[in-house]
């Protein structure tokens, strides 16, 4: 593992994010080289780096998705290392391993931890047997009524009772007390044979309402590891996170002190290298573990901004084989931040949006920062995510960071396409957002609210 | 010893600027070899028009008495494999948009021979047919073989051997 700093990084990404891996190289003094496909030729990104490498056509499975491209633009240029960003190949084992074998660096764990990760069940095992939580339910299936009785009262009510076959909402039984058990139990055995040829049914804890709470890692990749804290991305629709916060509202500093050991701890004795985001349901007081990012998340400033650190700039130290630049006990939470996650997108139905942006103004001004690669005159080509920015705030406390944003929205000016920027704007009236009270669910029925009265 | 040793050259090139002029000329390369078979290879390019090409064993007709040294190399294209940029050149003089021209399609490093010191695959003036190799591209230590997708002569070579090219980057003209 090198020890010397890289005199020169590819960035195997687009949009926003390659344009923040950009300003962390030139903050370095490290060189960076922008590669993109023929529709992002005229990009910030390409624009903003060093140099550009032209790797492909459109489609990302042929430019951004594109390996051999990638390592042969590493060639011609002398990049030493790969930052991957979010999506496209951060997640990609192989990817991970090619680049290895061509003797450069890859700015991120390895791919060994990379798939570890990848599979849900494997990552479940692993973390489980580190001491992260998970959610209790039974290792297979239940031979009889007493024996699902016996494990619900060992997790407390309610519980699932599922389909070993099922999937899709079929073949699922809630029971919120013992009394419900019997009938529940039954039910989901009957609907399982019916719908899968199988009543083979497990059991498992039933979160109600539960957030989605993460946590911010980081291994040396020699067993040493830190957190910072958590985010909240519990307002989500489709799976897709709309607004994060951090730190979480209503999560108490022991409780953040506890869990972010137990991932600290997980992660170090993994031998994890590199930013990683373990992400956790979160219910009734209690964290249970859903996946491992192993990348760094599109949310991260909101990390960035209450600790005042450099996310970029440390997976970067790291992949070098340089230290942390900070110990746990450096890192101090200051206030609260938001991000809003600005899309190039039509309400109600969110349907994609590209097209010619006629005006772009960032808002500015104490404790607000505007993550986004677009320029007057850009055009956001249909191939690629919808993000087009990300609006962050940081204030002392919560309300101030609502304040904050508020203003800030009122000063962006994004014309030309339909963009997310209006839920945001009504979001912010809300009595729940005001006062951090949502969970996973939220936001789908109160978009669905909404439609409602309108029609 | 003579005050002014380039004047020669000075006047040739003068010369050429005037021609260009006259005929409406983007680019001219020129390339004499003075030996036992003097070898003369021009190459013109006119605003609007593809290239002209003429290469011909010939005796220095035009040249000064002396064997004067080569007229100054043209500055070399640039690593990219661009072509010289003409000032404010209409895009029919950007190779990439040539009817003719033949795109990398990958990125990686432009060999124009098989190996050091052998013969190059293609040179200008030279028939082709379809799928004959033109150049190798190396990329990930692979060496990929881009065959002509046309049969025709070739026109112009737009690369150098060992230059870096991008996707998408003009390599050839053939028509």
């Amino acid at each position: 593992m090198p020890s010397a700093m890289f005199d020169k990084i590819l960035i195997a990404n687009r949009g926003e994010i390659a344009l923040r891996i950009v300003r962390a190289c030139r903050e370095m003094g490290i060189a960076s080289v922008a590669v993109h496909s023929t529709a992002d030729a005229d990009a910030m990104h390409v624009r903003m780096a060093d140099e550009a490498i032209c790797i492909g056509p459109p489609p990302s499975l042929e430019s951004y998705l594109n390996m051999a491209a990638i390592i042969a633009a590493c060639e011609i240029t002398g990049a030493q290392a790969i930052h991957p960003g979010y999506g496209f190949l951060s997640e990609n084992a192989n990817f991970a391993q090619v680049i290895e074998d061509h003797g450069l660096i890859f700015i991120g764990p390895s791919a060994e931890h990379i798939r570890t990760m990848g599979d849900k069940i494997t990552a479940r095992t692993t973390m489980s047997t580190l001491g992260v939580p998970c959610v209790p339910g039974s290792d297979g299936s239940l031979p009889d009524l007493e024996t699902a009785q016996q494990l619900a009262a060992e997790f407390g009510y309610p519980v699932m009772i599922k389909a070993a076959a099922g999937g899709g909402g079929r073949g699922m039984k809630v029971a919120h007390t013992p009394a419900q058990m019997a009938q529940a139990f039954t039910s989901a055995r009957a609907e399982a044979k019916a719908a899968f040829g199988d009543d083979a049914v497990y059991i498992e804890k039933y979160l109600d309402k539960p957030r989605h709470i993460e946590v911010q890692v980081f291994g040396d990749g020699k067993g040493g590891a830190i957190h910072l804290g958590e985010r909240d991305c519990s307002l989500q629709r489709r799976h897709q996170k709309v607004l994060e916060e951090a730190p979480a509202p209503h999560i108490t500093p022991a409780q953040r002190a506890h869990i972010g050991q137990i991932c600290a701890d997980a992660v170090g004795r993994l031998g994890y290298s590199g930013a990683g985001t373990i992400e956790f349901l979160y219910d009734g007081g209690a964290f249970y573990f859903i996946e491992m990012n192993t990348r760094i998340q599109v949310e991260h400033p909101i990390t960035e901004a209450i600790f005042g650190v450099d996310l970029v700039r440390e997976q970067i130290r790291i992949a070098a084989g340089l230290p942390f630049s900070f110990a746990q006990d450096d890192l101090r939470l200051a206030g609260h931040a938001i991000e809003v996650r600005i899309n190039a997108e039509k309400l109600p139905d969110f349907t994609p949006c590209p097209g010619k942006i006629t005006q772009y103004h960032a808002p500015g001004g104490l404790g607000v920062r505007m993550d986004s690669a677009l320029y007057d005159g850009y055009v956001v080509p249909p191939f690629y995510d919808s993000l087009i920015g990300k609006l962050i705030v940081h204030g002392h406390d919560r309300a101030q960071a609502l304040a904050r944003l508020h203003r800030a929205l009122g000063e962006l000016i994004v014309d030309g396409v339909d963009s997310t920027i209006p839920l945001f704007r009504a979001l912010l009236q809300s009595p729940d957002i005001q006062a951090g009270d949502y969970s996973i669910h939220w936001l789908e029925n109160w978009l669905a609210e909404r439609q409602t009265q309108e029609s | 010893m003579t005050s002014k040793p380039h004047e020669p050259d000075v006047s040739f090139i003068r010369a050429l600027g005037e021609l260009m002029e006259e005929h409406q000329l983007i680019e001219v390369k020129f390339t004499r070899e003075y030996g036992k078979d003097n070898r003369l290879s021009i190459h013109l390019s006119r605003r609007g028009s593809a290239s002209l090409v003429s290469e011909a064993d010939a005796k220095p007709a035009t040249a000064p008495s002396a064997p004067a040294p080569a007229p100054p190399a043209q500055p070399t294209p640039a690593s990219t494999g661009q072509p010289l940029p003409a000032d404010s050149a209409p895009d029919s003089t950007d190779p990439a948009r040539h009817p003719g021209a033949v795109l990398s399609p990958m990125v990686g490093t432009a060999y124009l021979q098989a190996e050091a010191g052998a013969r190059p695959f293609v040179e200008v003036g030279l028939q082709v047919r379809e799928g004959d190799t033109l150049l190798i591209l190396e990329a990930m230590k692979t060496m990929n073989h881009i065959p002509s997708p046309r049969a025709g002569t070739v026109k112009r070579i737009l690369v150098e051997n060992e230059s870096s090219v991008e996707y998408g980057t003009p390599l050839m003209i053939i028509e």
